[in-house]
């Protein structure tokens, strides 16, 4: 029977002993509704529908009315106009809400009422037609055309923008956090698994009987691969529920999410799982008991932490510096920020290239360490193994072979 | 035929085998006994290469015993262990398939046992929902489902009640029937007794002493029961190297030394009238392992 068999068959277990766990579904239904939430807040956040507001015009104040309106809805909001004749009238309905907002008076003098705040737009327009009203009386005074001097003041000053961030690059980096943020959350959840089953089969005693048939190194990699395939399950599952959400909403366009950015999520996913998983499991074989897991797998999650840190602060505001160019490199950040340039569209065949080749070495040496620490490892029971017999670095006490 | 010579293993200062050795004949049950920590469970870790031994050897069928060869070993180790959760028909299958049978072999193979430990009926529940006597029969379940060449049992009988030492006892001798070597340890020495071969015991990681119960048992001084009612005292004396050890009623208990003619004593007793005893003391292996545990401990 050969290794790929028994790793075949090892990771079969795994897998179906898990998929149909309460575990998987809460984690798969939860993080769908986390996502599903992020998406709808993003949306309403983008789409937010422009207020409405009713706005009384007393007397003179009436001659503003239709530009205060037009530039209101320049701006975004609708404003209906309620003429009235006299302020007392004005008055009782903004004080019943039926108004808004209540102008009265005219130019210099004119005067708005609100029950608490005024709204930023109107008050805006209402500053501009009010002042426009003033210039113009100022330069009829003087003899001179209102419309001919506004048609000079009809400019804008030009705009030069050396890197435009235009809705598409937003959209971008928005894809790049969803996709690492992903592969966060399903590393940080299935790296502890890993351990978690490492230790169980170390805490009720069956390791011994599996490895009197197999190598310890092909029920490391049995357990990692059936576990990682059930990960990769609810990751292709999350990632669908956000994909059709997010395109429902219009928040993202399917056409800019490429396959690429799908196929490098999942590559990356594979080569980040591969090194947490290693870690994890490693980590999971120097502790005989469930208790003692956050301890030594605290250190591989702060690691895990750092890079999805650096993933938002770093390379979500700028995926094209140089600062998220040289962690898209390093190996155990990589995972979670490589896709985030690549969403952004700001990394070079030739990086990704690069970066996924130091990843796979990266997983060739763990393995070795990782299997290492493993073997000499898993039959001790008791407290925690010492780093230096984990490593098989002190002489031998207990070695298994 | 499994040998093991000359096996040493230390754990830091501690000597947990001292060169040891002992065969396992094919269709033989070897009882291995020994106090606790007297290098019983390491000694079949060696065997099955979960531990490695510091020198000495273990050889399977005249060459040194290979993985191939360890995983065709049924093993049920001292700490068991299966999967709680997992059913009890999944749990078999999975071992099957572990030692390369295919799955409709793991199946069928696993089913049949089953009905042959008489869990047939347990076979989709929970290992966790079992008794602790049906989770030990998964448990030889899991050691015999594909069939192995060699079963090395640590303790099997532990924490079973009579009747499930005997469907286990059963379950071994057919499995010896069938020509494998079976090696256990044991500290129930009245089943091994009953049940083995030929004994080992080791103390301190070394063998004291090998053979079968009966060879064990009669290494003692030679010692007969004689049950003669009408016998006075003293009658024993005209054999030549007979002394009491001991009366019980009408009951002697006579010690021969070396060349006393046990027949002229049967004759001197049925001198006196009827015998209704004539019979060779052989102490319990019980007794056997006491000695030889305060034999060793006065030498060393």
């Amino acid at each position: 029977m050969n290794s790929r068999a028994v790793i075949r068959v090892i990771a079969a277990r795994e897998f179906m002993a898990r998929i149909r766990t309460r575990v998987f579904a809460i984690t798969t239904v939860l993080t769908v509704i986390a996502i599903a939430a992020y998406i709808l807040l993003q949306a309403y956040v983008f789409n937010k529908s422009a207020p409405s507001l009713d706005v009384g015009f007393v007397g003179a104040a009436q001659s503003i009315a239709a530009p205060v309106r037009a530039e209101a809805a320049a701006l975004g909001e609708t404003i209906t106009i309620h003429p009235y004749a006299s302020a007392a009238a004005g008055q009782a309905d903004l004080q019943s809400g039926t108004l808004d907002a209540l102008v009265s008076g005219s130019g210099a003098s004119t005067t708005v009422t609100v029950r608490s705040a005024v709204d930023p737009t109107l008050q805006t327009a209402l500053n501009d037609q009010a002042r426009q009203q003033v210039l113009t009386e100022n330069l009829t005074q003087h003899g001179l055309s209102p419309s001919g001097v506004e048609g000079q003041l009809a400019f804008s000053v030009s705009v030069n923008e050396l890197s435009p961030v235009n809705a598409a690059r937003i959209e971008q980096i928005v894809i790049g956090l969803l996709v690492a943020g992903t592969l966060y959350v399903t590393l940080i959840i299935y790296g502890q698994l890993v351990a978690a089953g490492v230790i169980e089969e170390k805490s009720n005693r069956i390791v011994e009987i599996l490895l009197a048939t197999v190598r310890p190194w092909q029920l490391m990699l049995g357990k990692i691969t059936g576990i990682g395939l059930v990960a990769l399950v609810q990751v292709v599952l999350v990632a669908g529920v956000a994909l059709v959400l997010a395109s429902a909403t219009k928040l993202v366009s399917i056409p800019t999410l490429g396959v690429d950015v799908v196929i490098s999520g999942v590559v990356w996913f594979v080569l980040g799982y591969l090194i947490y998983a290693l870690l994890f499991a490693a980590a999971g074989s120097m502790v005989s008991r469930q208790e003692d897991v956050s301890s030594v797998a605290l250190p591989v999650i702060l690691v895990l932490v750092a890079g999805w840190i650096i993933a938002l602060t770093v390379a979500a505001p700028d995926p094209g510096s140089t600062a998220t160019t040289v962690f898209s490199f390093i190996p155990f950040m990589s995972p979670v920020i490589m896709p985030v340039r690549i969403a952004a569209g700001v990394a070079p065949f030739w990086q990704v290239a690069i970066s996924v080749v130091l990843a796979i070495a990266t997983i060739y040496i763990l393995a070795a360490v990782a299997g290492r620490i493993y073997r000499n490892s898993v039959l001790r029971v008791g407290g925690r193994v010492k780093f230096s017999d984990a490593l098989g670095l002190a002489p031998s006490r207990d070695r298994v072979v | 035929m499994l040998e093991l010579n000359n096996l040493s293993k230390r754990y830091g200062s501690l000597e947990a085998l001292h060169d040891l050795s002992f065969t396992v004949n094919p269709g033989e049950i070897f009882g291995f006994v020994g106090a606790n920590g007297a290098g019983k469970t390491t000694t079949m870790r060696v065997v099955l290469g979960v531990l490695e031994a510091d020198s000495g050897s273990v050889i399977w069928d005249g060459s040194p015993i290979t993985f191939a060869v360890r995983r065709r070993i049924g093993y049920i180790p001292e700490d068991r262990g299966l999967y709680p959760k997992m059913t009890v028909i999944a749990q078999l299958e999975y071992f099957g398939q572990l030692h390369g049978l295919t799955r409709g072999a793991a199946r069928g193979a696993s089913t049949a046992l089953l009905e042959r430990l008489g869990l047939a009926d347990r076979a989709k529940s929970q290992l966790q929902s079992l008794s602790h006597g049906n989770q030990q029969r998964v448990q030889l379940a899991a050691a015999l489902v594909f069939s192995p060449e060699l079963l090395v049992l640590d303790e099997p009988f532990a924490g079973l009640d009579p009747v499930a030492v005997d469907a286990m006892t059963e379950v071994l001798r057919a499995e010896a029937g069938a020509g494998k070597p079976v090696v256990l340890s044991s500290h129930q020495l009245d089943i091994v007794e009953r049940i083995c071969d030929r004994v080992g015991i080791i103390n301190h990681g070394q063998m004291v002493t090998t053979g079968t119960v009966r060879e064990l048992t009669e290494r003692g001084p030679v010692r007969f029961w004689v049950d003669a009612p009408s016998a006075g005292a003293g009658w024993y004396d005209s054999v030549t190297g007979t002394t009491l050890v001991e009366q019980d009623g009408s009951r002697w208990l006579l010690q021969f030394e070396d060349g006393a003619d046990e027949q002229a004593v049967l004759r001197t007793a049925l001198a006196t009238g009827p015998v209704h005893e004539f019979r060779r003391d052989r102490p319990a292996l019980t007794q056997l392992f006491r000695d030889v545990m305060s034999g060793e401990a006065i030498d060393e």
